[in-house]
């Protein structure tokens, strides 16, 4: 594993590097799915590496993204993220992308997310999270509830789909709500996990 | 400058001026201290161009130059969200930023036309809260325990100002 900061059972949670931009911009110009908030944009690798670099120039940093590898072979399949940290109320946004479509919905993300709120809970001892979902990307919705998140309400008009203007979803959640979902996501998983 | 449009009874809503960096404490958005030097080098970067996406103002009471608070107003001319921050020291800031907010949903829902005028209120704000919904505004979200207070958490409520531009019956819920 190279750099790791939260190991799971597949994956693990490092810091983004700019040897990244090149993959992050790779994903952004295969992603297939429209169901999105704002639009598919495709992403240059100068944009993505400037970007990493001006994320660790900060101290203590208002923005934390996390780079989501796989264990058996360190390949880089997404990232996981803390927006908006606020260290006086201990609260910030939460976000994930699985770029390769190739481990979307396989439980890869929810995975990454159980490591990203053990960060932001138990390493920086945040108090609470939200998260923002359009109302039509109902995987994700579908997502954050095995998160442990909880609807908070909605933001209307966000952005058009043919035509009509559709709503975001808000979510929130706090530590304890975390821990009862990871557990319970932790005996399911082990109840159809492989024997190895 | 007073801008005819953006003042109320108690309270006037201005573009910044650089003699305002002695006054940072008041209208920048923040719990750590901010000197004058930081606040000019600020104001000055932020008001290098003009642009509808990042507007500030500063709040002052309208009955003199006493600068009591700040406002930023984001918009891309559909939507708009404002974050209003009182001076510290004010013993009235609920009521005077329940009048700010009043002044504000005037000039970007009605005036400006945006669809939707969002802004973060905490639940211990009565007087805020009261003058946005006595001025149309809507609870959309709670977001739970957001906010840090002295041996507690306060809720975030989340309002927003809705103007459709196309007719209630094709907007279904609108």
């Amino acid at each position: 594993m190279r750099n790791p900061i939260l190991v799971g059972e597949r994956i693990y949670l490092r810091p983004l590097e700019t040897d990244d931009a090149e993959i992050m911009a790779r994903g952004s110009a295969l992603e297939p799915d429209v169901m999105m908030d704002g639009m598919r944009i495709p992403l240059s690798p100068v944009t993505m590496e400037h970007w990493v670099r001006d994320l660790h120039e900060r101290q203590p940093p208002a923005t934390i993204f996390l780079a989501v590898c796989l264990i058996e072979d360190d390949r880089f399949i997404g990232s996981v993220g803390l927006m908006g940290i606020d260290y006086v109320n201990r609260t910030a946004e939460t976000g994930s992308w699985i770029d390769d479509a190739e481990f979307r919905s396989r439980g890869y993300g929810t995975e990454a997310k159980m490591l990203l709120l053990e960060y932001a809970f138990d390493r920086l001892h945040l108090h609470a999270l939200v998260s923002h979902v359009w109302e039509l990307n109902t995987r994700s919705s579908a997502a954050l509830a095995k998160q442990g998140y909880h609807p908070a309400g909605r933001l209307k008009w966000d952005e058009l789909k043919d035509g009509v203007y559709h709503d975001i979803l808000l979510f929130d959640v706090l530590r304890d709500e975390w821990l009862t979902a990871r557990e319970r996501w932790r005996q399911e998983y082990a109840s159809v996990r492989p024997e190895s | 400058m007073r801008i005819s449009y953006l003042s109320g009874e108690r309270v006037a809503l201005r573009s910044p001026v650089l003699a305002d960096k002695d006054q940072a404490a008041a209208w920048f958005d923040g719990v750590f201290p901010i000197d004058a030097g930081r606040a000019e080098a600020w104001l000055k970067e932020e008001l290098k161009e003009f642009t509808y996406r990042k507007i500030l103002l500063i709040a002052v009471r309208g009955d003199g130059e006493e600068v009591i608070g700040g406002v930023v107003v984001r918009s891309n001319r559909r939507h708009a969200d404002v974050a209003i921050h009182m001076a510290p020291w004010l013993p009235d800031a609920d009521d005077l930023r329940g009048e700010i907010v009043g002044l504000l949903v005037r000039w970007l829902r009605d005036e400006s036309e945006h669809i939707t005028t969002t802004a973060h209120f905490a639940e211990d704000w009565p007087a805020t809260i009261a003058a946005a919904e006595a001025a149309g505004m809507i609870q959309m979200a709670r977001i739970r325990q957001w906010y840090a207070r002295p041996g507690g958490r306060a809720d975030q409520l989340i309002y927003q100002a809705l103007r459709p531009f196309w007719s209630e019956a094709e907007a279904g819920d609108a």
